[in-house]
């Protein structure tokens, strides 16, 4: 196995020598960095800027503000949040009530305000942030209403209705207060700095990643060990608290809010800015705040005309445009788009480096190693020791019995296969074992412990991973990203060890990495680590699949027809590969259609007709019995 | 009882509105996956051409025909000229944007909601716009204390008819299928031999077309406009298409009246400032228990 790996390694390398290297950071890139912060600062001392022009400054600030914590709902997780002012709002009116009723000063008001932004945000988005897509759009339209009339309505005495808060003060920092327009202007951009570095780690962190494997394929996510309740609910708190931050640098600008300031509209503004920067990118939402803003100050003069143009221009924008101004780019970027720091500039030399006790393989057994005395070792153990057992399982949909007191034993270090004709509720089976399903009745019961009903995610972290019967890649993350999914539930960095680049994460992110990087490379890909999986042909989507499922280092791979959609000289390699992760450690359960593959590799085969097994045995066993021909093709007349 | 008898038919009346424009939503839904923000503003532009026609008509078409003439005039004019720009609407706004996903589509919509408005605004102005008084037929029926105006009456009678029909179409006829099967996949559906833009043109116009007559009425029942009209009954209508269950006709229909209902009562019996947040208060907690709307099918994504 080693020597083929290294084969294959060697081989890659050798075809990568003509293909191009990611480029490096073009110079041309930092120098443009530099002229936007250079023109950031001086904006206020150019000849032809007033006051007025320093005002539209500082508006295009608040909205990347809220662009960029809209950005994180939206565009990071790709939930449809059409009530983001409602968070702004909370932050606003926190800080206009605190300051009016009881002086609290307005700078502290601002961690205070993006905490009473973000609790809210937990608070009324946790019984609903299972519900999908639209279902959630109009929830999030809901609440974003629901705090403007509350707003409108008085609620005791503290929001004073249409007329708003009034009186709000300026900050102060003791020395000195933030007053002019030129004060409030430089400390929103040093705040938006700030913002945009923490935003940037986390973008390109463990949690960033998660984010978006839940907008590129929820089921896929949730069935990789990704938590994707908690993840969602982190978005939206961090989005919240964004806003909410927003809403008091803004309350304290203006030094009076009102209900009018956070409508739909708002929320629907802010959707079209992050839409229109570019999902997810950090650039175009900073260009889709200022097209936003500084737009309607050009049409100033045709004034009632002014929204008329903006909504043709969001219609234009959109056809000609749909991927936004500023989208961000993964594919071709290379491992340096990854922002894992101290990789080497080669990545081939990264890949031979990687050390073989980076890569979890279960039992510690060393890949590296020959293979024949742990195949042997393996063998002993098999004779009871079961990886996982169904005990009498039973799914039904309404009336219909999918699985049907199905009584199922895997054993360690075998490659079990699960045949039956179309229909017979293999891979409901599958969805009960990996936890999407939870069964009628009956027990799962893996390495000794009950797992029935648990989430998918925390399955995956026990040690069974899945590919799909029909492939679910995250089709617009490039391959390596795709696998570095894989370690994420052994991981555990969390938001502010991202933010901060601590030490233990970064250690933590070259790991994922480093088993990715391996995976990736073992199952023959490693060639298309920076292109997008959506790019690559079926067959190796296939692969892909499988390499993403092994980076989880689990102890069993659960495979849904590995082989459907591969031509025969892709079969052999599949099965020869296969084999050789049993003498990895690994344990297999297949479901499989392919005789050839099920005969040629199986040491122990199970058929299921009707949801009810009919068979099981060794594989010469099973070609001969009747009842499997009979279930296969009909019954002898 | 009195009041409980009027607010419930003050509910049906703005439930109907409610329910023709959840039809439009829901049927673009159905076939394109999109939600048209730019159909409540449709709504309002209908609004408005019933109100253009019947200003200039009040002469003329009302001497002729009758006050009643008048009303079916303008109905059936803003009608057509609405389902003509639903027509125009998805060829310039959706169609090209149409592959790109449904992010885009949603800005698209967007902007052609918030192009709309605007344009109502800047051809009728930013003020509110009165239907002429003698063109609104004016008799008032009573049964015992209950009073109700035949427009009233009209326009219960005339949405709940077309809402039969609409119903009738979709779900018995042979055309209806073909929609119902676009709406599931489209891509089989036109390897089945569906014309797909047929089924466009159909949805982008009787869509617009039944808002068109929702406006038309909601100025003769309630006698003024305002630009954004479409903004305030396009989020009630989204609202009563996911509270019945997207891109299910039955559900749009049973929503929208039982949003209009619900908000009658509560602001006939306990607020009329709150309804609005009663009402999404209990779409939300619909929804928690039934996350995909009342009769909306339970959506089982295959794993």
């Amino acid at each position: 196995m080693a020597d083929v790996t290294r084969k294959v390694t060697q081989r890659i390398l050798n075809s990568q020598k003509s293909r191009k290297m990611p480029v490096k950071i073009a110079p041309v890139q930092l120098v443009l960095l530099a002229a936007v912060i250079v023109l950031l600062i001086a904006f206020p001392f150019f000849p032809f800027v007033n006051n007025y022009w320093i005002d539209v400054g500082f508006f295009v600030g608040i909205y990347v503000l809220l662009g960029l914590s809209l950005n994180i709902v939206l565009g990071e997780v790709g939930l449809f949040d059409l009530g983001h002012a409602a968070f702004y709002a909370i932050g606003a009116y926190t800080t206009g009530i605190l300051y009016v009723k009881l002086h609290v000063p307005i700078l502290a008001l601002l961690p205070i305000s993006a905490i009473v932004a973000g609790g809210f945000a937990y608070l009324v988005t946790s019984p609903i942030i299972h519900l999908r897509g639209d279902y959630l759009c109009i929830v999030t339209i809901g609440i974003g209403e629901i705090v403007r009339i509350t707003a409108l309505n008085n609620p005791f005495g503290l929001t004073n209705g249409p007329n708003g808060v009034t009186g709000i003060g300026n900050p102060d920092l003791g020395l000195f207060a933030i007053r002019t327009p030129t004060h409030f202007y430089y400390y929103i951009w040093v705040i938006i700095a700030l913002v945009i570095i923490g935003l940037l780690n986390l973008q390109k962190s463990r949690v960033g990643r998660a984010w978006n494997f839940i907008r590129e394929d929820e089921i896929a996510a949730e069935a990789n060990g990704i938590d994707v309740r908690s993840y969602k609910l982190l978005a939206f708190v961090l989005g919240a608290a964004l806003a909410g931050i927003a809403g008091n640098i803004y309350a304290s600008k203006m030094m009076v809010i009102s209900p009018d300031n956070f409508t739909f509209m708002e929320s629907c503004l802010l959707f079209c800015i992050v839409l229109l920067g570019g999902l997810g990118s950090i650039p175009g939402n900073m260009l889709g705040a200022a097209a936003i803003v500084i737009f309607p100050e050009i049409f100033r003069q045709f004034a009632s005309y002014k929204l008329l143009f903006f909504g043709a221009a969001l219609v234009v924008m959109m056809i000609f445009r749909p991927g936004g101004i500023w989208p961000r780019r993964r594919e071709g970027v290379g491992f340096r788009g990854l922002g894992i720091s101290g990789l080497p500039k080669d990545e081939n030399e990264f890949l031979l480096k990687i050390p073989k006790e980076a890569v979890l393989v279960p039992h510690g057994a060393d890949p590296a190693q020959s293979t024949t005395v742990k195949a042997e070792v393996a063998q002993e153990k098999t004779i009871n020791n079961i990886v996982l057992e169904t005990q009498n399982v039973t799914m039904q949909f309404g009336g219909l019995v999918a699985v049907n007191h199905f009584d199922l034993k895997i054993r360690e270090g075998k490659i079990t296969s699960l045949i039956g004709p179309n229909g017979a509720g293999k891979t409901t089976l599958f969805n009960v074992i990996t936890g999407i399903y939870r069964p009628t009745t009956g027990k799962v019961i893996f390495m000794g412990k009950d797992i029935t009903g648990l989430k998918p995610h925390t399955i995956i972290a026990k040690g069974i991973a899945r590919t799909f019967q029909n492939i679910r890649l995250f089709p617009s993350l490039t391959c390596i990203e795709n696998v570095m999914s894989g370690p994420h539930c052994h991981a555990h960095s969390g938001t502010w060890s991202s933010i901060l680049r601590l030490p233990v994460q970064k250690k933590e992110e070259r790991k994922i990495l480093e088993i990715a990087s391996y995976r990736l490379n073992q199952v023959g890909l490693w060639e298309y680590r920076n292109e997008l999986a959506k790019n690559l042909p079926y067959g190796k989507q296939r692969l892909l699949e499988i390499a993403r499922a092994l980076a989880t280092s689990p102890k069993l791979l659960v495979l849904d027809e590995p082989s459907s959609g591969l031509n025969d000289k892709e079969t052999e390699e599949l099965m020869e590969f296969l084999k050789s992760l049993i003498t990895e450690g690994f344990t297999l359960l297949l479901i499989e259609h392919d005789m050839n593959v099920v005969m040629g590799i199986s040491d122990w085969v199970t058929v299921m007709d009707m949801g009810s097994k009919i068979a099981e045995g060794p594989p010469s066993e099973i070609y001969n019995n009747p009842r499997v021909i009979e279930a296969y093709l009909g019954k002898e007349e | 009882m009195r009041i409980f008898l009027e607010q419930f038919l003050n509910g049906l009346t703005i439930g109907s509105f409610y329910a023709l424009v959840a039809l439009g939503y829901s049927m673009v839904y159905g076939v394109m996956k999109l939600i048209n923000f730019a159909h409540g503003d449709l709504f309002a532009l209908g609004s408005y051409l019933g109100y253009t026609v019947l200003v200039i008509g009040a002469g003329w078409i009302t001497q002729v025909l009758g006050v009643w003439g008048g009303v079916a005039v303008a109905l059936t004019a803003a009608m057509l000229g609405i389902g003509i720009a639903g027509l125009v609407v998805e060829r310039i706004a959706y169609r090209p944007v149409y592959k790109a996903g449904r992010l885009p589509l949603v800005v698209s919509a967007l902007g052609m909601s918030i192009f709309i408005s605007n344009g109502i605004m800047a051809i009728w102005g930013p003020r509110f716009q009165a239907y002429p008084p003698d063109a609104i037929p004016s008799a008032i029926l009573s049964f015992g204390d209950i009073k109700i105006t035949v427009i009233k009456l009209v326009t219960l009678i005339v949405s709940l008819g077309l809402m039969a029909l609409i119903y009738w179409m979709v779900e018995k006829t042979l055309f209806g299928a073909a929609v119902r099967a676009t709406a599931l996949d489209r891509d089989t559906a036109t390897l089945m031999g569906i014309d797909f833009r047929k089924i466009i043109l159909f949805v982008f116009f009787v869509g617009p077309a039944l808002g068109a007559m929702a406006g038309v009425f909601a100025g003769l029942n309630y006698g003024r406009i305002i630009f954004n009209l479409g903004w305030t009954y396009g989020l009630k209508a989204f609202t009563a298409t996911i509270l019945g269950g997207i891109g299910n006709i039955p559900g749009a229909m049973i929503g929208g009246l039982l949003l209009g209902v619900m908000e009658s009562l509560f602001e006939g019996f306990v607020s009329g400032a709150w309804k609005s947040v009663f009402v999404f208060l209990v779409l939300i907690a619909i929804l928690i228990v039934r996350p995909t709307g009342l009769i909306g099918e339970k959506v089982a994504e295959k794993v």
